[in-house]
C-alpha cells in the first residue's frame, strides 16, 4: 500500500463521509510511517485518524493525535469538540454534557457541539430531550441535511413513522438529486403502511438511478436500484390484494399489475447471471410467485 | 504513450522552428534586407507541430468521467449517505472488539 494510493483513499473518504475506521487506521499507519512533511492535508488526516482510532479502541494513538492537533490549533472550536469525543470514550456522561454545556454558553452557534450533546443525549436514552434540542438545532440552521436524517432516524426508531416522513421529506426538499434520501423515504412510507406513496416513492428512485442509461432493459438492475425494484414489487403486491387507502392521499397507478409484472421480471433479471447461479435466487425466485 | 510521444515531436518541432525563425532573420538582417518573408518550410513546420501537438494532447488527455448525477450515485452506497458523522457514537463495541489485548 504505497503513500499516494492510501492519501487518495482518505481524501475518498473525506469527501464521501465515510465511517470505515479499521480502513481508516490502517492507511493511516502507513501515512504515519513514512513520516514525511504532508502539509495542510496532514491535519485533516490526522483528524480522521484521531476519529477512527476512538471508534476502535486505540485510544493510546488517540490521544497522540489529539495533542499533536491542540498544540497546533489552540483554541480551536473544532479541536475542542475532538476532545469532547475522546471525553466520551472515557468519562461519565455528566463530565461529558457538563464540558459541552460550558462550550454552548461560551458560543451558543456551536453547531458541532451541539451535534455533539444531541447525540450523547440520544445514546444514554435521553430521547424526548434529544429530540427537542435537535428541533431546535434545525430550526436555527435548517439546511443541516444530517441533521433532518437523524432526526428522521430517531422518530423511526421510536415508530413514529409520519414524523420521520416530514423530517424526511425536509432532507428531499434540501438534496433533490440524491436516490438514497428518496429511497428511505419510500421504505418510511411502506413500513407505515402508506402503499400507494410507497409506490409512487419507489418509482421516482427507479426513474432517478436508471435516468442516464441508453436501454434500461438490457442491464439488470443494480444498487439501490434493485432495493426499488424489490418495493415495488412489494407494494404492487399488496395493492392488487385490497387497495389500501393511503393517509396522503396518493392516487394507485392504473396499470398496477402491468408495473407488478414488469418489477417481477426486473428482479428475476438482476439474480439471472449467466455463468453461476447467483446467490439467493431460489429465495428470489419463490418470492416472487413465479412457479 | 503515443500521445506523449506526439507531444514531444510537436513541441521539438515548434523550438526548430522559432530557431530557423531566428537564423533566417538574422541572416537578412546580415545582408542587408531586413524585411524578407519567411520561408516556406519553415511556416509549414510550424502547422504541423501545432497539429501534431492538438493530437498528442487530446490523446494524453486523462480517462473522461460521467457527469450525470446517477452515474455518479451509482458509485455510492447507503453507508456512505447515512453515515450522519456529526452525530455518530464512538461509544460502541468497537472500543473492547479492536483495542489491544491487556497484558497479563
Amino acid at each position: 500500500m504505497s503513500l499516494s494510493s492510501a492519501l487518495e483513499q482518505l481524501a475518498i473518504y473525506r469527501a464521501n463521509n465515510v465511517r470505515a475506521s479499521q480502513e481508516t487506521f490502517e492507511h493511516a499507519s502507513v501515512i504515519l510511517k513514512s513520516a514525511q512533511q504532508l502539509g495542510d492535508d496532514g491535519w485533516a488526516v490526522l483528524e480522521q485518524l484521531f476519529l477512527a482510532s476512538v471508534d476502535i479502541g486505540r485510544l493510546d494513538v488517540a490521544d497522540r493525535c489529539l495533542k499533536q492537533l491542540s498544540d497546533k490549533f489552540r483554541d480551536s472550536p473544532r479541536v475542542d469538540v475532538l476532545a469532547g469525543i475522546r471525553m466520551e470514550a472515557t468519562e461519565s456522561t455528566d463530565v461529558v454534557l457538563q464540558y459541552y454545556g460550558q462550550l454552548l454558553e461560551a458560543d451558543p452557534a456551536n453547531a458541532a457541539v451541539w451535534k455533539r450533546k444531541i447525540s450523547v443525549l440520544r445514546r444514554t436514552g435521553k430521547i424526548d430531550k434529544a429530540v427537542e434540542e435537535l428541533s431546535e438545532l434545525l430550526d436555527t440552521f435548517y439546511t443541516d441535511v444530517e441533521g433532518w436524517l437523524e432526526l428522521a432516524d430517531i422518530y423511526t426508531t421510536c415508530n413514529r413513522y409520519s414524523a420521520a416522513l416530514q423530517a424526511l421529506s425536509h432532507a428531499l426538499l434540501l438534496a433533490p438529486q440524491n436516490p438514497f434520501y428518496v429511497l428511505q423515504f419510500a421504505e418510511t412510507a411502506y413500513t407505515a403502511g402508506d402503499l400507494p406513496l410507497a409506490l409512487k416513492t419507489f418509482l421516482v428512485v427507479v426513474d432517478m438511478c436508471e435516468r442516464d442509461l441508453d436501454s434500461p432493459a438490457d442491464k439488470p438492475p443494480a444498487g439501490i436500484s434493485l432495493r426499488a425494484w424489490m418495493g415495488i414489487k412489494l407494494s404492487s403486491r399488496r395493492l392488487m390484494v385490497n387497495s389500501h387507502p393511503s393517509p396522503s392521499n396518493t392516487v394507485i397507478p392504473k396499470n398496477l399489475h402491468l408495473i407488478e409484472e414488469l418489477a417481477t421480471e426486473r428482479v428475476l433479471a438482476a439474480y439471472s447471471s449467466k455463468g453461476r447461479k447467483p446467490e439467493g435466487r431460489d429465495v428470489v425466485v419463490r418470492w416472487v410467485g413465479v412457479a | 504513450m503515443l500521445g506523449v510521444v506526439l507531444l514531444f515531436l510537436a513541441t521539438a518541432a515548434v523550438l526548430h522552428a522559432a530557431f530557423s525563425t531566428y537564423e533566417h532573420l538574422s541572416h537578412l538582417k546580415a545582408i542587408g534586407r531586413p524585411e524578407g518573408s519567411l520561408p516556406f518550410d519553415i511556416v509549414v513546420e510550424a502547422v504541423v507541430a501545432l497539429a501534431l501537438g492538438i493530437i498528442g494532447a487530446s490523446l494524453n488527455a486523462p480517462t473522461l468521467k460521467e457527469i450525470s448525477w446517477s452515474a455518479e450515485m451509482r458509485k455510492r452506497s447507503i453507508d456512505e449517505m447515512d453515515s450522519r458523522l456529526g452525530f455518530a457514537s464512538y461509544v460502541n463495541r468497537g472500543n473492547s472488539l479492536f483495542a489491544k489485548p491487556p497484558t497479563l
